[in-house]
């Protein structure tokens, strides 16, 4: 059997964020860098599932990006996938979801993989849209959010969140994508021994120009920080006047008495 | 790792190239992963129970010690073929440094990965390595380290305890009370060093079980007051043969070889410590308001944050550039040597100056950071609730154990005086030419194209300075220097400083070319502010040590050398400081 699991490297949510020269993204300069959290979810649940079912089970880690996302792909492999691949790409920000999952379904293809992991959605740009798009371009089952996860000879059941606290149930016959969600399982620390024995495994390179075909279907316009608000007004006074005061400002300002 | 290898104390005579240092910006992948895991578990699984931790909770301390088992935290220093990982000095400081976070628990970590294993490591013969190391670095075992006793501190060798061989020749009967013994209370193996009919100071590996062994009543402690510290009392506990650790009459060899390492590695975890303390004094002082401001608005908060901030810098940049020495030393020893620790030994304590160094500068960084940090928090430093107050008492004792500081700093001048009398260090050419120079000043412009021209010129001349103090000393009371305790701690001052001023400036050279430009200038600004700083306690020590030394025309001229040796261009400071306190303040933490 083999599994791929997608992997994002993203800034720390704690960085301060710049827009970029172009005003289309966010500004590279001085972040730290690692994986995101969803995926992490994603590598635990395929590591658990490969550690289920043994050695006949070959787990793929894959990410896109420039040189710096090895760290993230190493970290996957400490937590127990067995090889991986990096999509070197540069420009792999700039690229659209429909672009960035044509590039996985073209390796994916390519490779027939029986499960592919991958997170709800990246941290820093959210379109929670690239593992539904890579089930459709591969024709797989999909499904998307889950909580909860089992897997028994090709057939998955999976424990999807829905709107409102209500939970789904799904099953889905191999083979098939699944995007993991916060509560799913608790990711593992990698262990300095797994850390030092995945510097021996295989990580291949494929530029992405080998993978790429498709056009963008969304383009960034802009990228700026929010319009800051204007301060509030604090009234201050004798009780009588302070209500007349903001009965005139709701009247003038405002449609409440309309 | 760098071209060059070079020699303890060599800095003293010699200029180093910024290519020749390791850095913290040199770590490879696999050691920001092991950094990472090991952050990761001191701020989920050790951080959120302070508290309990504290208030003397050992079995939940013991639990987490397996923990950091599990995750191979305790397998770093351990030999391969025990199942250890066996992985550089750099990695080890480097989990050291971010276990240091974690208040009483990494006083436990420490000892037991430093003193408790390590002599095992280096001494023990395969049997004891195979009946102990597995359950040491998987945390089944505790381990702890029994030198001191009450009676017997920095003159350990002055031991009180004894071992008998038993009339059949199968025991050694061991008595005495060992004090201040950390993980006392938790361990499950001891390290114990006793004379052997009174006169051979040799070590032993004491099971807890042993009839005879008994643990003392916990110590009630200033600070790091959730780790175990108790006596140990040996009552005729028979300790079978096999147990001796090393050889007999050598157990000095293990007490002081550790020390080495254990000092070093302290310098790690002040640095640890100082980082975590500086995010916590720069988040309060963002969020405390007076006057209507946050008082991170204010310049006397600001400099305290931007001085401690570049002294952080100094000491990170002085234990990962001696991490880097001594790497480079032991890389050289091929694994397959026969004596292999021995060769190992001999390269660290090559470098038992620069650990001493490391000690005394990082504690005393850790000394003035906490006290920063009390301060930043007025009153609310003082309140128990506040992890300020905490820091404060858990550094005191990093300046007392390990070597007091002032043992530290005797060994300093001590060591370098004994490599130069045995020819190692030309120590006496060079203060000869320093010497020279003392009378011919120089007028040499600065190129200033080149980066941190003034510092280097700086540190050229305080080296002229170190030399010409270290000459004066010796030529004056020759052999008696020894004694002369006063001008050995001001020239070890001067040493120090040196260090720590060369490998704050060294690592800014070499990781400048890579940085967007305001990481640069708030590296500049943290070099300039610590040059600074180190200048002047430099041109302090320096000058006690020329009052004690000398007098009339001879100290007058050793005045004016010193003024000149000492002198730095610091235009720029106060831009400095406030740029390195802004980015701090930005970033709510610790900034490199």
């Amino acid at each position: 059997m083999k599994i791929l699991v997608c992997i994002k490297q993203v800034p720390d949510l704690e960085s301060r964020f710049k827009p970029n020269a172009e005003g289309v993204w966010y500004s590279e300069t001085d972040l730290a860098w690692r994986m995101n959290e969803y995926d992490e979810y994603a590598v635990e649940q395929a590591v658990q599932l490969r550690e289920k079912l043994g050695e006949t089970t070959e787990l793929t880690v894959l990410s896109i990006g420039p040189e710096r996302v090895v760290e993230a792909i190493k970290k996957a492999l400490a937590m127990g996938c067995d090889r991986a691949v990096h999509v070197r790409d540069s420009a792999a920000a700039a690229k659209d979801p429909w672009q960035i999952a044509s590039i996985i379904a073209a390796y994916a293809k390519r490779e027939g993989f029986d499960l592919i992991f991958a997170g709800m959605q990246s941290q820093d740009r959210g379109s929670a849209q690239v593992g539904v798009a890579v089930a459709e371009q591969l024709g797989y089952a999909c499904t998307t959010t889950i909580v909860g996860f089992e897997y028994d000879n090709g057939a998955i059941t999976a424990k999807r969140e829905l709107e409102g606290g209500m939970k789904g149930v799904v099953r889905m016959k191999a083979p098939a994508l699944i995007t993991c969600q916060l509560g799913l399982n608790v990711p593992r620390y990698p262990t300095l021994p797994n850390i030092m024995k995945a510097k021996k495994k295989e990580i291949s390179v494929i530029p992405v120009a080998e993978l790429l075909t498709e056009g963008a279907l969304a383009n960034t316009t802009s990228f700026h920080s929010p319009a800051k608000k204007g301060g509030g007004v604090v009234l201050e006074g004798e009780v009588d006047l302070l209500v007349s005061q903001l009965l005139g400002i709701l009247h003038e300002k405002t449609a409440v008495f309309r | 790792m760098s071209a060059k290898l070079f020699k303890g104390a060599e800095y003293l005579i010699s200029e180093v190239s910024s290519a020749d240092v390791f850095t913290p910006e040199d770590f490879s992948d696999e050691q920001r992963q092991i950094g990472a895991t090991t952050e990761q578990f001191v701020l989920n699984e050790v951080l959120p129970h302070r508290e309990e931790i504290e208030h003397h909770n050992l079995p939940l301390t013991v639990e987490l010690m397996k923990k950091c088992g599990e995750l191979g935290l305790l397998m770093i220093d351990a030999p391969e073929e025990y199942g250890g990982l066996e992985l550089d000095k750099a990695t080890s400081m480097l989990a050291a440094e971010k276990l240091a976070q974690a208040g009483s628990f990494s006083v436990t970590y420490s000892a037991h990965t430093g003193i408790g294993t390590l002599p095992l490591v280096y001494y023990g013969t395969k049997e004891q390595k195979e009946k102990y190391l597995g359950k040491i670095i998987s945390g089944e075992w505790i381990a702890a380290y029994c030198l001191t006793e009450p009676g017997s501190g920095s003159d350990a060798l002055g031991a009180a305890a004894t071992a008998t061989l038993s009339p059949d020749g199968r025991h050694y009967i061991l008595n005495g009370t060992k004090q201040f013994i950390t993980n006392g209370g938790i361990a499950n193996l001891y390290t114990v060093f006793a004379k052997i009919d009174k006169q051979h100071f040799t070590g032993f590996l004491v099971e807890r079980t042993t009839e005879g062994l008994s643990v003392g009543a916990e110590e009630n402690k200033m600070g790091v007051r959730g780790s175990s510290t108790t006596q140990i009392i040996l009552e005729d506990a028979m300790v079978p043969v096999e147990n001796l650790l090393g050889e007999i009459g050598k157990g000095h060899k293990i007490a002081f070889n550790v020390l080495n390492v254990g000092r070093f590695k302290l310098g790690a975890g002040a640095t640890g410590a100082a980082k975590r303390a500086i995010t916590e004094g720069v988040r309060y002082a963002n969020e405390r308001k007076a006057f209507g401001v946050p008082i991170a608005t204010f310049g006397a908060i600001q400099e305290k944050i931007a001085d401690q901030t570049a002294a952080i810098f100094a000491s990170e940049s002085v234990v990962y550039r001696l991490a880097g020495l001594i790497d480079d030393r032991l890389a050289t020893i091929p694994k397959e040597t026969p004596d292999y620790y021995e060769a190992y030994q001999e390269g660290i304590e090559e470098y038992s100056i620069e650990c001493a160094i490391a000690k005394v500068f990082c504690s005393e960084m850790l000394a003035d950071t906490v006290d920063a940090v009390v301060q930043i928090h007025g009153g609310y430093g003082f309140i128990q609730e506040y992890a300020a107050e905490g820091y404060y008492r858990d550094e005191r004792i990093n300046r007392i154990w390990e070597g007091t500081n002032e043992i530290n700093r005797l060994l300093i001048p001590g060591i370098i005086l004994k490599r130069a009398m045995k020819g190692e260090i030309p120590l006496q050419k060079e203060a000869m030419k320093a010497f020279e120079s003392l009378m011919s000043p120089s007028f040499d412009e600065l190129d200033d194209s080149l980066p941190f021209a003034a510092e280097k010129a700086l540190l050229a001349n305080l080296k002229q300075a170190f030399l010409v103090l270290a000459g004066s000393g010796v030529q004056k009371f020759m052999n008696t220097i020894k004694d002369e305790q006063e001008i050995l701690l001001a020239v070890a001052d001067v040493a120090i400083n040196i260090f720590a001023i060369e490998s704050a400036i060294l690592r800014a050279e070499k990781i400048l070319p890579a940085l967007s430009d305001s990481r640069k200038a708030s590296i500049r600004a943290a070099v300039k502010v610590f040059t600074f700083n180190g200048s002047e306690k430099t041109a302090s020590a320096a000058r006690r040590a020329a009052y004690y030394i000398e007098e009339g025309d001879t100290l007058t001229m050793l005045l004016a050398g010193i003024r000149r040796f000492t002198r730095y261009d610091a235009t720029g400071l106060l831009q400095a400081k406030r740029q390195l306190a802004s980015a701090s303040i930005a970033a709510e933490k610790y900034i490199f």
